[in-house]
């Protein structure tokens, strides 16, 4: 009977890094997938003439991402990215402040953001006079933390080394709205400075200052990059990894029990039918899922389903993929990323997303960093918006096909205006993923990618810090966007490759 | 400068043991809450669907419609909803051999709210499934399908408001979904069908499509008779699907897009005709032909490729080593030899059997290359439609 030191459940961000850090490290690795192909969100599907990208905006730090893949010998084509975001808020009646912007648009806000700490503290200066210093004091700080960050070596030490870094400690038990009230920000500029808030899914009122910050400054201190050949690339590329380093990869295999023996887990079984042994085993599913299908209900800790009811469920997207027929010059587009939204503040923002359709839609149009991503005369666009809670509550199957339609067509339409721009004479190719289709693919509670919800006291550091504690057995280690560091793809990667660290360690006994 | 001292930093470590706190206190039991998307998923996505045959509809001596309706028993209560144009996959095991094909649901979205798909299968020379079926698909027998499938489906926000529907024989099926989904009220766009059949004898859905075309002014129907003895009735035309008669039929003065479907002689002809129209290609969808036959026929095959190779395949933790014919897709070959292959499309489309390939070369039609990019880069094949140009080594995922 063959026993793997480690079983991986999900081939995800955070299973693949698992996985390949396992296998690099000489254990015998057995990485188990439900779909057929890598990366859970970090992937790719083509229609027509067009691959599109399902997820990924841009990589935040992509020095760090370029070491993982080296680490890994994976070899990923990059493509690199100067600016941040552009915000586009659109004037409602009324409203004093308004002004007809580059495109024409009677607009609140209009704030397109530079890489580079300086030039960001200048363009935003510049919007908002008297908000500089306060800006770079921000940087500053994350500066500094980061500093101290890469001197911690493991969770364990993080609390008791925060003791000497009170300007830590004061950015983690407050809010991002609280940081920069103290740091004397104005707030429009806040509002400015918040507009990523939605890549973490919490708003101002709710996220601590300090995770949002150390987001924010990995996005304005090097720039971003994306692989060329959509997420797709990367996923294979660990994939590819984990064979060459004597890993199994099995797709099309969904673990569908977890046996187990002794008070811990011993074996999963595979579609119903195959059982296969293994001492550790690194989650890459949402625990809400692993702990409702996969065990019997006398075998799951009681704290386990405490924490499950104790979170809320992160917020969910919805995201319209666009094969236009067009360049984006003939378009006029002109930036990669544009977030419109309904309002300035983010916890209206917030409060706004728990309906269809709040009005807020980021388009990216990959073109503007990959200029080859589709054949000559063409480009893709995509457009994302964010919900919170059971927004599908209402919609029955048969009504499904048209709400998607609908629910395109406003963002669609939102876009047009925001930028006075016409793109729907020009959708060769169109792909609607709501909260079911990613409920689908990722098999999560409301189809959320996120996990659960950032709060303060649930935050990056709270996490980290009890990492250890909150895991299930001795030898069941969860990872990716319902952990330490919520979503996104390097979070996913970096609490994979962590799991991984954890299993190698203890299967080779600190060796 | 502003600093952050007026922030408190003592509350961090009360928030930590707040933390655990809120765990503490909360309830210990799976949660309940409402989760419609998690719903809609598993009801719209089914891994399998386990139906019964409810009725058996001569449509011409080579083609005939099966009803399917839920198998409670094998667990199967409700049909998943879909969109007019999708197919469903059937499964079956012919002489311990898995096989499957891709068929267009005929029947509108709104009988399958009611449990009822109707299958419209006709019987294709030297074909193993349909034989099958034609053999062994009675009232009453086992059938296990997939969930509904496929890309060939009106999209208002993309395709004109008039469509111009181009079918083939068999190929009618899809558009006998839509023109009913159009006179339930379920899709909104207008209808022009120019089928073409044999002769007025082989036409499938006469009557259907009559009564669709009378009873909703947005459908009209053309049959167009290739082989036709005689005088071609009334209303009719004679001949084949050409530049000409697609230009008699479709709106003057108006964007149409064209929705084209049936087999692969009919695409090579039609296609060459679409051209001559100038559409843009947004406006030309195709569905997908089913499987690929005869990689030897395609002006870029290469030469002197062995008639048989070698295929080592690995499925999970086991190894198999089979021989097989270059002609066949490595799919075939392996299902010839009784391996199960995950498959859904069978024309390179839906990706489902994606593979990877560790040694050895393949050819794949221009026509089914829907591979992601980086599949290249890392050797990745849809067994589908790859045929073997030399031995090949694979991995292949297991089927489920």
């Amino acid at each position: 009977m063959k026993q793997y030191d480690v079983i991986v459940i999900g081939a995800g961000n955070g299973g693949l890094a698992a996985a390949a850090t396992c296998a690099k490290a000489g254990l015998s690795t057995l990485l188990l997938e439900r779909h057929n192909i890598p990366g859970g969100s970090a992937s790719s599907f083509v229609r027509g003439r067009f691959e599109f990208e399902p997820s990924l905006h841009e990589l935040a730090g992509i020095e760090t991402h370029k070491e993982m893949f080296e680490r890994f010998g994976s070899e990923v084509d990059w493509y690199t990215h100067d600016s941040t975001f552009r915000l586009v808020v659109p004037a409602k009646e009324g409203d004093e402040g308004a002004f007809v912007n580059e495109n024409g648009v009677l607009v609140t806000m209009d704030a397109r953001m530079p890489v580079g700490f300086q030039n960001f503290a200048k363009k935003l200066e510049e919007i908002v006079p008297g908000s500089y210093d306060s800006c770079m004091a921000a940087f500053d700080l994350s500066e500094r933390m980061f500093k101290i960050f890469d001197n911690l070596e493991t969770p364990q030490k993080l609390v008791g080394s925060l003791k000497d870094f009170p300007d830590i400690l004061r950015m983690v038990s407050h809010t991002m709205n609280e940081g920069l009230d103290a740091l004397g920000m104005p707030k429009k500029a806040q509002d400015i400075f918040n507009t990523y808030w939605c890549y973490l899914g919490s708003p101002g009122s709710k996220l601590d200052f300090l995770y949002y910050l150390a987001m924010l400054h990995s996005y304005v201190k090097n720039g971003t990059g994306i692989p060329h050949l959509r997420s797709h690339e990367m996923s294979l590329a660990i994939d590819d990894s984990i064979r060459r380093n004597g890993g199994d990869v099995w797709y099309n295999s969904e673990v569908t029990k977890v046996i187990m023996n002794d008070g811990k887990p011993a074996a999963v079984v595979i579609n119903g039918e195959k059982t296969v042994y293994g001492k550790y085993f690194i989650c890459n599913s949402s625990p809400n899922s692993v702990w409702a299908d996969l065990f019997d209900k006398k075998d799951i800790p009681a704290k386990q389903l405490k924490m499950l009811n104790a979170r809320k469920i992160a917020c969910t997207l919805t995201t319209v993929y666009l094969g236009m027929n067009k360049t984006k010059e003939e378009l006029g587009i002109t930036d990669y990323s544009v977030f419109i939204a309904p309002d300035t503040d983010s916890d209206k923002q917030y409060e706004a997303a728990q309906n269809y359709f709040s009005g807020y839609c980021i388009i990216n149009c990959l073109n503007e960093i990959i200029p080859d991503c589709t054949p000559e005369g063409t480009s893709q666009l995509f457009l994302t918006t964010m919900t919170f809670g059971d927004v599908m509550k209402d919609i029955k199957p048969q009504d499904y096909k048209k709400f998607k339609t609908k629910v395109a067509q406003d963002m669609i339409e939102t876009c047009e205006k925001a930028l006075n721009i016409s793109i729907k004479p020009y959708i060769e190719e169109i792909e609607i993923a709501l909260p079911p289709t990613f409920a689908r693919y990722l098999n999560t509670p409301l189809g959320t990618p996120y996990g659960y919800m950032l709060e303060k006291w649930d935050s990056m550091i709270p996490r980290t810090a009890q990492y250890m504690q909150d895991q299930p057995f001795d030898n069941f280690f969860f990872c990716g966007a319902t952990q330490e560091r919520g979503d996104g793809y390097g979070c996913a990667y970096y609490t994979g490759e962590k799991a991984g660290g954890i299993v190698v360690k203890k299967v080779k006994g600190g060796k | 400068m502003a600093n952050l001292k007026s922030l408190k930093a003592k509350k961090f470590f009360p928030m930590l043991s707040e933390r655990q706190g809120r765990f503490d206190s909360a309830k210990a039991e799976l949660p309940q809450f409402g989760d419609n998307a998690m719903a809609l998923a598993k009801a719209l996505h089914p891994k399998r669907q386990y139906l019964k045959i409810a009725e058996v509809i001569e449509r011409s001596e080579d083609c005939r419609s099966y009803t399917l309706v839920p198998d409670p028993d094998r667990g199967t209560t409700a049909l998943a909803y879909f969109g007019a144009g999708k197919y469903l996959t059937v499964f079956e095991t012919i002489e311990d051999m898995p096989v499957t094909r891709a068929y267009s649901i005929s029947s509108s979205p709104k009988d399958s709210l009611e449990g009822r798909y109707v299958l419209t299968i006709k019987l294709v020379d030297g074909g193993l499934m349909s034989k099958f079926i034609f053999d062994t698909w009675t009232v009453g027998r086992d059938v296990e399908v997939s969930a509904p499938s496929g890309n060939f489906e009106y999209q208002p926000l993309r395709d004109a408001k008039k469509v111009v529907c181009l079918a083939g024989g068999s190929g009618i099926t899809p558009f006998v979904s839509m023109a009913n989904a159009i006179a339930d009220g379920d899709e909104d766009f207008e209808l022009t069908l120019l089928y073409g059949s044999r002769d007025a004898k082989n036409i499938l859905f006469k009557e259907e499509l009559d009564a669709l075309q009378e009873k909703c002014d947005k459908i009209k129907v053309v049959h167009v008779l290739s082989n036709q003895k005689g005088r071609c009735p009334k209303e009719m035309e004679k001949g084949f699907i050409t530049a000409e008669l697609i230009r008699k039929y479709a709106p003057a003065d108006e964007e149409y897009s064209i929705f084209l479907c049936g087999p692969q002689q009919m695409y090579a002809f039609v296609d060459k005709e679409l051209e001559k129209l100038n559409l843009e290609k947004k406006y030309i969808r195709h569905e997908m032909f089913g499987e690929f036959h005869n990689p030897g026929t395609q002006e870029d095959y290469p030469a002197d490729v062995p008639e048989t190779v070698k295929i080592t395949v690995t499925i999970q933790d086991k190894t198999y080593i089979v021989r097989g014919k270059s002609e066949d897709s490595v799919m075939q070959t392996l299902e010839k030899n009784g391996i199960s292959v995950p498959a859904r499309c069978r024309s390179g489309e839906c990706g489902f059997c994606h593979s990877h390939l560790i040694s050895g070369k393949v050819y794949v039609p221009a026509a089914l290359e829907y591979r992601r990019l980086a599949d290249y880069k890392f050797g990745c094949i849809h067994p589908c439609c790859s045929f073997p140009l030399t031995d090949l080594e694979i991995n292949v995922p297991v089927a489920k």
